[in-house]
């Protein structure tokens, strides 16, 4: 499908007309962090600079009820929560974002049978991407992929040049939505601004890393990890902030004779996380819990999933406390190992 | 010489001599606008101290880990060196195993001041008579104080610590440029309904990451009231009632040792103004039992000890 244009005067009304048929999430401002909130929950802010909160919690909701139950005498009821039901559409997400919920696709479909919610969840949400003019002072995203040419997991994306968005689809819910009357379509002028831009933003941005190669020889006793540990708070932001972060615990709430069982975030950064029934915890400190996170992000989703669980959008890195940057740990990990350091160099 | 360097020199004594197994100060960050907490162990390594504004974090959050393995100096600003007060008063840290070299800077700088800036363009941020600079390729911009400055700093009166081992910087008494409680009067002006309603909408963005926990120097228990598996009273669930019984807890746990600090605050990556809760604790405890929180080696913990004339205010 060719091109589109759609003025900036002009997103309010398409959106409006959108939300008569489906949820639409938009970028809000509150409390100096962005968030997806439904249309007409707050002022629309397009203007942010770098990420917004991820997509993370509409797919994998902070919390999320699996099933109730209840019980007289012997007799109990167990009701399972029903399927997500209706569509959605998320507008002004980053190409960062998106491009991170194939790598989760390829976590919650690892086992069969897969994660029916989650994908009930994918399944229904359309997804319009806004890329980014002016990414933020952590954003390594070229670094790991290229979403910001290449982009994945969104149905149509949008580049500010000014006065309108330049718009592509790249699926057929995207042709859909672009048909609608607010667009028209993009002319030459429309194009080299959109160059323009995008060679603007990618001169911001770091170059094609080997990250997928240089991970599998990190270095298991490597002192960064001790260095990290020390500093680091175990504050779960890194993980939380994340999109691709993914793992849950389970946990009931449970009164008298009726409950439910619900899953809710969790994050291996977190003391307890891997503190087993026995009392034994094989991640007893922050130097194996920063390991972890690293290594996860990098190493061990090559081997599994033949792709990088990192998506260099720098929240953890702008939201760390402690100014722990990833990409600084990677860098060093990967630095070649000095000519005085014994024999085997693996 | 300016701060930095008697900082860097006050800690190659004290490694050299042995007094100190490490020094818990700021090193540089990953880019000009960050600092990042360093352990420095060596004389060499001192040289790696920096004092500047963007020297933001409470250090003291490490001690009581920190102390376990040898006596340690500990770079503290006004605010942060009641902390160790009251670390020292809770049995968490000796005062022998802790130097504190007390620092008063002329303020932190407020990560909002830098807004209009392109952070890849700063090369420096340092402290000039009349505020903060930011060094870009264009050179020199100056942030007036009360632009550059966290609303802590502003309402900071550098009145002498309590402790202090070696004390660094301009430690003359100055004038507040806000009121330290301003916010929290403001907050009072609330009715309770709209009180209610307001944390209502705060909490219910509160993604229960615990990074207010962990920040904060007065939350060191080995076991938080949140992590017991499978209690019935406490859910990890982000569920309104679940945030609400989590944050007030909290507070509870911290009223009469929150020192106003702001790494909550900071540490939150949903913007919950968490300080205010924090100071309006603050504010009441002062109002009840007449002390605040690391002013004084001689106060007792206020929840920490018992007298038989403490204020018990009944509501009516």
């Amino acid at each position: 499908m060719e091109a589109k244009v759609i003025a900036k005067q002009d997103i309010s009304a398409w959106l409006s007309s959108l939300a008569e048929k489906m949820e639409v999430l938009a970028p809000v401002e509150d409390g100096g962090v962005i968030r997806y909130r439904p249309l007409g929950e707050g002022e629309m802010n397009l203007n942010f600079s770098g990420p917004a909160k991820s997509l993370r919690d509409h797919f994998t909701p902070e919390t999320e009820t699996l099933f109730r139950y209840k019980y007289e005498g012997l007799k109990a009821e167990l009701e399972e929560s029903p399927a997500e039901e209706h569509d959605r559409l998320i507008f002004g997400a980053r190409a960062c974002d998106a491009a991170a919920l194939k790598y989760v696709d390829a976590v919650y479909s690892m086992v069969e049978p897969r994660d029916e919610p989650y994908f009930a969840r994918r399944e229904r949400t359309t997804i319009v991407g806004l890329f980014c003019n002016n990414p933020a002072w952590s954003c390594f995203c070229t670094e790991v992929g290229n979403f910001l040419t290449n982009p994945q997991e969104m149905d149509a994306g949008l580049t500010d040049i000014g006065d309108k968005y330049y718009a592509e689809a790249y699926t057929a819910k995207g042709e859909e939505l672009l048909s609608a009357a607010q667009f028209e379509p993009a002319g030459a002028e429309d194009a080299a601004a959109v160059e323009k831009v995008k060679q603007k933003a990618l001169s911001r941005l770091p170059a094609k890393g080997a990250h997928e190669e240089a991970c599998l020889s990190y270095n298991w006793d490597s002192p960064i990890f001790p260095e990290l540990a020390e500093k680091c708070l175990g504050c779960g932001v890194c993980a939380y902030s994340c999109p691709t972060c993914h793992c849950f615990d389970i946990q009931e709430c449970a009164q008298g004779k009726k409950g439910s069982r619900f899953r809710c975030w969790d994050t291996c950064q977190f003391e307890k996380f891997t503190l087993m029934g026995h009392g034994h915890n094989p991640r007893p400190s922050k130097k194996e819990r920063t390991r972890q996170r690293v290594f996860h992000k990098f190493k061990y989703s090559i081997e599994r999933y033949k792709m990088l669980g990192c998506v260099g959008c720098g929240r953890c890195i702008s939201a760390c406390p402690v100014n722990i940057d990833i990409h600084a740990v990677v860098a060093e990990l990967e630095k070649p190992a000095p000519a005085s350091e014994g024999v085997n160099n693996e | 010489m300016s701060m930095e360097q008697v900082l860097r020199e006050k800690a190659k004594e004290l490694l050299s001599s042995g007094k100190v197994k490490v020094v818990i100060g700021y090193g540089e960050g990953s880019i000009p606008i960050k600092s990042t907490p360093i352990f420095v162990k060596t004389p060499e390594q001192a040289d790696c101290l920096v004092l500047n504004p963007t020297c933001t974090n409470n250090l003291t959050v490490y001690l009581p880990q920190a102390v376990k393995s040898g006596p340690v100096a500990v770079v503290a600003k006004p605010c942060e060196v009641k902390n160790i007060v009251e670390l020292v008063k809770e049995n968490q840290i000796k005062r022998e195993d802790v130097t504190v070299i007390a620092v008063s800077t002329p303020g932190i700088l407020n990560d909002a001041a830098l807004a209009e800036f392109d952070l890849l363009d700063v090369k420096k941020i340092s402290w000039k008579a009349d505020g903060v600079a930011v060094t870009t390729s264009q050179g020199d911009t100056v942030i007036p104080r009360d632009a550059a400055f966290q609303k802590k700093c502003l309402s900071c009166t550098a009145a002498q610590p309590a402790i202090a081992d070696i004390k660094i910087g301009d430690w003359a008494e100055r004038a507040p440029l806000q009121d330290k409680f301003a916010d929290v009067e403001e907050y009072e002006k609330l009715s309770a309904e709209e009180k209610r309603a307001f944390w209502a909408g705060q909490f219910s963005k509160c993604i229960r990451c615990y990074a207010c926990r962990q920040a904060c120097p007065g939350c060191y228990c080995n076991e938080c009231f949140v992590d017991k598996n499978g209690q019935i009273w406490a859910s990890k669930d982000t569920g309104a009632e679940s945030n609400w019984f989590f944050h007030m807890t909290r507070m509870m746990h911290t009223a009469g040792r929150c020192t106003g600090c702001g790494e909550c605050e900071r540490a939150c990556p949903m913007g919950i103004p968490l300080s205010l809760m924090g100071k309006k604790m603050s504010l009441l405890v002062k109002e009840l039992f007449g002390t605040q929180p690391g002013e004084s080696m001689e106060d007792a913990p206020v929840f920490g000890c018992y007298q038989t004339n403490d204020p018990d205010p009944c509501p009516e």
